[in-house]
């Protein structure tokens, strides 16, 4: 008689599609997943600490490092925090310029995180191709007004680095009314496609209460059915003005987190097309003159947080009132979205877990730090 | 839509979690509610397959089209780099480059430091200048040092420089075999006012009557050829020389003046009142000048000693170079140290000229003869 073994495999920590350096330490039972432990650490890179020796605003750039996909919102959770700590008030023109770019960061994110988890699933750059397309028009915006496509280093303490140039705006109207037309055809392409659901559905189910036992937060909470959305459920900046929608899944699987990042893009849209509605009107301008940069906070502790792309982005700083944090900590949503892998992929074949991870959106700067 | 058309059958090998996820009541939110995502399911069996190949027909159809608008979905916008370039926006930040004046030669940068302090990877090292005639620091750079390997971009240096002297530069193309090359000198960095215009029209705009008034005030600061950017020294020489010739010729007072000077600053007699360096204190208290005056006469003579004795090893030129353009070096020797007062006079090398002039001469000529190496090494 044949007699069966668990086996242990490691997958990483430079398989091609872990989304950097990441290790899953599986124990199969033939090709189906009976446990797995995620690895990180690879990518460690002493961030936070470095943080405590910088200064407020030399930290800035840094996080663009963390979730290198959204600069722009790492900009904007830590501008935040440091505003928060400093009582520092930031113009209204300026909040609309921030919700902007945060919002085209989110559109940006979504598309490149729907094609690289399709091509995960073998789908081999094609589909990759078009997210990607859309993204690369957006990093021109965001070289027009940062300098920079993806460390945007854009974010300043009471406002944002430097004004819109004039020709941002025409060129970003020409971009939304393109939008809907790509949103349509990446839907045509890939929403009813059978591979795609053959892949995608009924996989990786992550129920509401484990997701939430988990702290698992954006799109990935999502999909599960929990409508939470800080930009709703604690409306930070000006986001208490705009009128969208919150897409949730009704299984929690790979396909439902798939359609939820679709429909957060467009929603997205909605923002910004109520954004260049209303940004003549804003009061202010880019930045609050009075705000120092060189900031010395009282002593004190302030916690800000976004909804970035993947989830709740949160900074945690406590100040001595000297020129640099005492404490800095991340609140990372790739992290803590990546802990519950082992239960998401408990059961499903070992090709399932590369389309899973990809399903998270996970970008390892941020996991690691 | 709700799970109940969920039609569709899933198998498992061990059912994980059943498809029964139950969704709340739709949430009532502020500006807006919660949509549940459609699942469809496709037509019939192969007709999403064709939809998907439409798509990609379809852009196939529209490559042929070229377009100029890069904002529309379909068509070909490609862009024949290196033969083709699409232009940068002004905001674009590469690196930092140093600014002159294309008229004069002089540089902008004052060497406040601002830039060293903010950078965040701490890649800028920089040596203010110190005029060599009395060893006071003058508002120019004497050496400036950008790792560029190291160096993130992010363009703090460019914004916090209150001469509009440091800038982000355009150009991209920098990749090279030679990794030490990275670590960027003076001469290398240094680029003409009007190449920055010509990158960045508005932003040089903005910046430059600010920029050219406090240049304006620093130059009277600059004795010589001080803060005239390598490039362009050669055009400027002429004068200079002229120039420095004369102050030669006209220097015997002050070294006359610096022997008994020496003895002054042990004993700080008022008889030295009267010394030349001190012509610019006029109304301070005698003994106060007299002692101004010995304390700035000894630091000179000892600058010109330790001058003197590089000059020895003259001939290693490259030794020389290397001295002057390492980060650590120079750093030391930026200001005259206060602390130095008390101090007394530096010994002499024993192969230093005795003779006080021909110290000085042999100190101006050994920074020269270094400065010409750095510049060789340059290029």
């Amino acid at each position: 008689m044949i007699t069966t073994d668990e086996l242990q495999i490691n997958i990483g920590p430079q398989h091609p599609s872990t989304h950097g350096v990441f290790r899953m330490l599986l124990t199969v039972d033939g090709e189906t997943v009976v446990h797995l432990e995620p690895v990180f650490g690879y990518l460690h890179r002493n961030h936070e600490q470095l943080a405590e020796v910088n200064t407020y605003l030399q930290n800035m750039p840094y996080t663009d490092r963390l979730d290198y996909f959204n600069s722009m919102a790492n900009n904007h959770a830590y501008a935040l925090a440091v505003e928060k700590l400093a009582g520092i008030e930031v113009p209204e023109r300026a909040e609309y310029i921030r919700v902007l770019m945060v919002e085209l960061t989110r559109i940006l994110n979504h598309a490149g995180a729907l094609g690289f988890m399709i091509n995960d699933m073998g789908a081999w750059q094609t589909p990759l191709a078009f997210g990607i397309r859309e993204r690369e028009k957006i990093l021109d915006l965001f070289e027009l007004v940062s300098g920079a496509r993806m460390m945007c280093n854009y974010f300043r303490f009471g406002g944002v680095v430097r004004d819109i140039p004039d020709e941002f705006i025409p060129r970003m109207k020409k971009l939304m009314i393109a939008m809907p037309a790509y949103m349509d055809e990446l839907e045509r392409l890939l929403r009813e496609n059978e591979i795609l659901l053959a892949r995608s559905e009924g996989i990786g189910i992550l129920p509401r209460e484990v997701a939430v036992s988990y702290g698992v937060t954006g799109p990935v909470l999502r999909g599960s059915g929990i409508a939470y959305d800080i930009r709703k459920a604690e409306p930070y900046s000006i986001y208490d003005r705009f009128d969208f929608d919150v897409p949730v899944g009704s299984v929690g699987d790979v396909y439902d987190r798939f359609l939820v990042r679709i429909e957060e893009m467009r929603q997205s849209r909605r923002i910004l097309e109520q954004i260049i509605e209303q940004l003549p009107d804003a009061s202010g301008g880019h930045i609050n003159p009075k705000a120092r940069q060189n900031v010395r906070p009282p002593v004190g502790d302030a916690y800000a947080r976004v909804e970035s792309p993947k989830g709740e982005l949160g900074f945690y700083l406590v100040s001595d009132g000297g020129t640099k944090p005492y404490r800095y900590k991340v609140r990372a949503p790739s992290f803590i979205n990546l802990t519950p892998l082992g239960d998401m992929c408990r059961g499903y074949k070992v090709a399932d877990i590369v389309v899973i991870l990809g399903s998270i959106d996970i970008v390892m700067g941020e996991v690691d730090r | 839509m709700s799970n109940d058309t969920l039609t569709h059958s899933v198998t498992f090998t061990e059912a994980p979690a059943a498809l029964t996820v139950v969704v709340d009541p739709t949430p009532q939110i502020a500006r807006g509610s919660a949509v549940i995502v459609e699942r469809r399911r496709p037509k019939a069996a192969g007709w999403s397959l064709l939809q998907g190949l439409g798509v990609v027909v379809d852009h196939w159809r529209k490559s042929f089209r070229k377009l100029d608008d890069p904002t529309q979905i379909a068509g070909t916008f490609t862009t024949e780099y290196p033969e083709e370039r699409l232009p940068l926006p002004e905001a674009y930040r590469n690196m930092p480059i140093l600014l002159f004046d294309d008229a004069t030669g002089h540089e902008l940068c004052t060497s406040c430091f601002q830039c060293q302090r903010i950078c965040p990877p701490q890649v800028i090292h920089m040596t203010q200048a110190k005029d060599p005639e009395t060893g006071k620091p003058v508002p120019a750079v004497s050496e400036f040092i950008i790792e560029y390997d190291a160096c993130m971009s992010c363009g703090f240096c460019a914004e916090v420089c209150p001469f509009d002297a440091i800038k982000m530069d355009h150009d991209f193309e920098l990749s090279t075999a030679n990794h030490p090359s990275l670590t960027v000198h003076k001469a290398g960095l240094l680029r003409p006012v009007s190449y920055y215009q010509s990158i960045a029209p508005t932003f040089w705009a903005e910046a430059e009557a600010s920029a050219y008034k406090k240049l304006e005030a620093n130059k009277k600061r600059r004795p010589a050829s001080i803060g005239i950017a390598p490039q362009m020294i050669e055009q400027v020489k002429a004068a200079h020389e002229l120039r420095d010739d004369q102050q030669e010729a006209d220097s015997p007072p002050a070294p006359v003046a610096i022997a008994p000077a020496l003895d002054a600053g042990r004993a700080a007699t008022p008889a030295t009142a009267s010394a030349a360096p001190a012509a610019s204190d006029g109304d301070l208290p005698t003994d106060k000048a007299a002692r101004l005056a010995a304390i700035r006469a000894r630091n000179e003579a000892k600058k010109a000693a330790e001058q003197a004795a590089p000059a020895q090893a003259q001939p290693a030129a490259e030794g020389a170079a290397t001295a002057l353009t390492t980060p650590d070096a120079p750093l030391t020797d930026a200001l005259p140290a206060a602390s130095e007062r008390t101090a007394p006079p530096a010994p002499a090398t024993p192969d230093a000229p005795l003779d006080e002039k021909a110290a000085r001469l042999a100190a101006i000529r050994a920074r020269n003869a270094a400065k010409k190496a750095a510049q060789a090494e340059e290029e």
